[in-house]
């Protein structure tokens, strides 16, 4: 990428940071709920309302939306995220202690569901109208429009508690301290989550590329090449994955802001320590300072995911070079 | 509190868990991973499922070990299960003629774990530095808290107040010298157990205590995991874990090795009548009052033709029992505010002889013009509160009441509960919760008194229960705000301010192994304040 790409895409980043910031504030502040009501919760009862005047106090709750919202812009460019009021930890804490835990069952499940979504949906495309084609097809309508949870719950049935194969919870065995968990408990413990996420994850990449495959096989290109004498694996290889596999990865680099919204769901079920519970206190307790830096944080996720998208479609497919650049 | 408890979010999930809980039916685990276990077969280690993870941490001065179990730290008071109170770390205790000071004697056998002794600096310590903090622990009335002398403190008061001793009683005491900003996930204190590590929404695993004063756990080891409730009864299932808090609904399944055990408490769930005719509105401009609940007759009526055995029955699957007022089970519960209920035919008479009739003949009365009808509202996530707002609009109808239930969400709730009845849930180790409920000065503030309920008399008893130094004296005046001998009150009998319907009972799957003793009367929280026995908990097997 040209120096002047470089720079035109970081502004683009930073313009789609502040917008992000500003359309959440906007939405936070349009809110109906009251932190200090949904902290508070169930002990509504026992709280007097000068406790509650402490509460707001200790929040810094006192002051205007703007002004609060400036203090914390101001922060932010210093790097600081602020504090987070359903921890009491600061956000970035917060944020770095959930993620890697999140990250390493969204990078399982994205390279998952990447390679067997193509991989199915190349052989779907290539047997285009037989039996498997057909069987795969319904499938991938059927998982498209299963919600994450409902999958999850499933699985933990199945393989949790009927067949007794993974864990019920956690990312690690119960009661084992941090650090005591070997590797291979943790991948255990990975597994069904991952699944879980992968699953409902195929169905875009295998569509999409079953779609590619069946354009590429009517292609001229692969006439000429069969006329030729050339057989299935080869076509296969060589003319009809190559022209498959930009739109499929594209599309995979682009669902990491859906895998992520996938990921809160999993984590729900299955216990599993990411940034999914810290997002859903945030949202249900109008933790300010929490949900901004989670909006921001997937902000950047999904745009490095689309950014790479187009990366990667450009190196995989030469044609695109010259329209994007001009 | 309205609101569902943290621990437990049932509503949301129900479908979810409903969808396992029957699938579950059919097909059982069998791949039991034991927890460690000692020599003679007893388990060290017990693992329960009962939600409880605070957001804070474990600092008391937040609020960590309010329903009565800081685990970590001990209280100066303590609840037996019966909700009587003894003494823990305190020996004695006395208050002023006044009401303003509570004198407190310490133990001196009392140790943190960091080897340092209790003392009665750290209790002063704790109690003013809670008062300051923006928690949810509610000393405000505390002016000063003053060391006397090693084993002796003098709280003062700024206001008499017979609730207090509920801050002895739950109030975690920590240590002066080591409450830092990382106290809250590394809590020093003196009680049955010691924390070994908290991994933030997955699990808590604490330490017996050895050197602790008081009665020695059994257990070794506590694994405390916070599992949604799907997976806390997956985890029952493939025994995972001895103890699981699960809501009643999914409490009718037969899990092997574990009973269900309904635990009383005083969680409740209730209507909340506007008692005054319509006024205009309040200064946010939400309205206050209602023209049809404003009169006794039409509240009484409603409590007399509801069959809340039949609400038990159906909506509770027979896991609660038949709510007289927000307080049953309590000490300071007035017996004589129960009513026969199921009466139709009472509340026709009733509302007859008040001049609502039924002159158009279209099954509802009316009277002056108005009709005998109102909505009810419930959070629509909770299906608890759904079917019983259902069933409760059934159950008067053929007294001539209408009652339009509405499932609308708590914002919506928030803007109406002034001039609309609402369903709502109560239920504390607190008194204070009555006053807050019923005092004409609360009315309107926050979610206390939603109805603007006003009765010079009750206000009177409040205060004087309020005031009170000698507990009998407060018991007697917090029953007699409820019916008094001249049959004034806030109960259903008299102003029936609210219908009470239900007490719910909170169920928990828990191995057929384990004992957990005579349980304590829980509060508004399901799953948690089980723990407040922890000590006396035995292994039979």
């Amino acid at each position: 990428m040209t120096p002047r790409g470089v720079a035109l895409r970081a502004l683009r980043l930073v313009s789609l940071l502040v917008a992000v910031a500003v359309g959440a504030l906007l939405l936070v502040s349009a809110s109906p709920v009251d932190p200090v009501r949904a902290y508070v919760g169930a002990d509504v009862a026992a709280l007097g309302p000068e406790q509650r005047a402490l509460v707001e106090e200790r929040w810094g709750l006192g002051e205007p939306p703007l002004q609060r919202f400036l203090a914390w812009a101001g922060n932010l460019l210093r790097g600081n995220l602020g504090e987070s009021q359903v921890y009491g930890e600061p956000v970035t804490t917060v944020l770095l202690d959930r993620a890697a835990a999140s990250l390493s069952l969204m990078a399982a499940a994205w390279l998952v569901s990447g390679v067997l979504g193509f991989g199915l949906g190349l052989w779907a495309g290539v047997r285009r109208g037989r039996v498997a084609d057909r069987v795969l097809t319904w499938w991938a309508y059927t998982l498209a429009s299963a919600p994450t949870f409902w999958v999850g719950l499933l699985l933990l049935y199945v393989f949790s508690v009927s067949l007794g194969w993974t864990p019920v919870c956690c990312a690690a065995p119960i009661g084992t301290l941090p650090g005591e968990a070997g590797l291979l408990e943790r991948l255990h413990h990975l597994v069904l989550p991952a699944l879980t996420l992968s699953v409902v994850g195929v169905s875009p990449v295998l569509l999409h590329t079953r779609q590619a495959a069946i354009e590429a096989m009517d292609s001229d290109y692969v006439t000429f090449a069969r006329a030729q004498g050339e057989r299935l694996p080869g076509l296969v290889l060589h003319r009809v994955a190559r022209n498959a596999a930009a739109p499929a990865l594209v599309l995979q680099l682009a669902s990491i802001g859906e895998l992520f919204g996938g990921s809160l769901l999993a984590e729900q079920v299955f216990t599993y320590p990411g940034l999914g519970e810290a997002t859903t206190q945030a949202a249900l307790r109008q933790d300010v300072p929490l949900l901004m830096g989670i909006a921001l944080a997937t902000a950047l996720i999904v745009f490095a995911g689309n950014a790479a998208g187009v990366l990667a479609h450009r190196w995989v497919d030469p044609r695109t070079r010259t329209a994007v650049a001009a | 509190m309205p609101r569902p408890a943290p621990a437990l979010r049932a509503g949301a999930v129900l479908t979810g868990s409903v969808l396992v809980g029957s699938l579950m039916t059919a097909c059982g685990g069998d791949t039991a991973s034991p927890s460690r276990t000692g020599a003679d077969g007893v388990p060290t280690e017990l693992r329960l499922a009962i939600g409880g993870e605070p957001d804070d941490g474990f600092d008391p001065t937040l609020g960590w070990g309010r329903y009565g179990s800081p685990l970590f730290q001990s209280t100066l008071l303590t609840r037996g299960a019966d909700l009587s109170i003894t003494t823990d770390l305190a020996t004695a205790y006395e208050v002023s003629d006044d009401g303003l000071t509570w004198t407190v004697d310490l133990r001196d056998d009392a140790r943190f774990t960091d080897g340092r002794p209790v003392t009665a600096a750290d209790v002063a310590y704790t109690f003013s530095t809670a008062a300051e903090q923006g928690g949810l622990t509610d000393v405000t009335a505390l002016d000063e808290a003053v060391v006397v002398d090693e084993d002796t403190v003098e709280l003062r008061l700024d206001r008499p107040r017979s609730t207090f001793v509920n801050r002895l009683v739950s109030l975690g005491i920590v240590p002066e010298h080591a409450h830092d900003e990382d106290y809250a996930t590394a809590p020093v204190g003196s009680g049955p157990y010691e924390l070994v590590s908290w991994q933030r929404g997955q699990q808590l695993v604490v330490q017996r205590n050895d050197d602790y004063y008081g009665q020695r756990p059994q257990f070794e080891r506590l694994v405390l995991v916070f599992t949604a409730e799907d997976a806390s009864l997956a985890a029952a299932r493939v025994g995972e874990v001895q103890v699981a808090a699960v809501a009643s609904p999914l409490a009718t399944q037969d899990v092997d090795g574990m009973r269900i055990e309904a635990v009383t408490s005083l969680d409740n769930r209730g209507i909340s009548f506007p008692t005054v005719p319509d006024e205009g509105a309040d200064d946010d401009g939400a309205p206050i009052g209602n023209d049809v609940t404003a009169d006794p007759a039409i509240r009484r009526a409603v409590n007399l033709a509801v069959d809340r055995q039949g609400l038990v029955d159906g909506i509770l699957e027979g896991y609660g029992s038949p709510a007289s007022g927000p307080v049953d089970g309590a000490p300071w519960f007035e017996p004589a505010s129960a009513i026969t209920d199921d009466d139709v035919p009472g509340a026709e008479a009733l509302l007859e002889d008040a001049g609502w009739v039924d002159a158009d003949g279209d099954g509802v009365r009316e009277k002056d013009g108005t009709t005998a009808s109102f909505a009810l509202l419930y959070p629509a996530e909770d299906s608890l509160r759904q079917g019983l707002a259902l069933a409760v609009a059934d159950m008067v109808a053929p007294a001539g009441v209408e009652i339009r239930a509405e499932g609308v969400s708590w914002e919506e709730i928030d803007r109406r509960l002034h001039a609309d009845a609402v369903m709502f849930g109560w239920g504390s180790h607190d008194p204070i919760e009555m006053y807050n409920l019923y005092h004409s000065s609360l009315a309107g503030v926050e979610y206390h008194n939603p109805g603007y309920y006003s009765s010079a008399e009750v206000d009177a008893r409040l205060d004087e229960a309020l005031t009170a130094t000698d507990p009998d004296v407060a018991e007697a005046a917090w029953r007699a705000a409820q019916l008094d001998a001249d049959g004034t009150g806030f109960a259903a009998g008299a102003d029936a301010a609210w219908a009470w319907l239900v007490n719910v009972e909170h169920t928990y799957y828990v191995d057929d192994c384990l004992d957990l003793g005579p349980p304590l009367v829980e509060p508004h929280g399901h799953g948690y304040p089980i723990t407040a026995g922890v000590t006396g908990w035995t292994w039979t097997c």
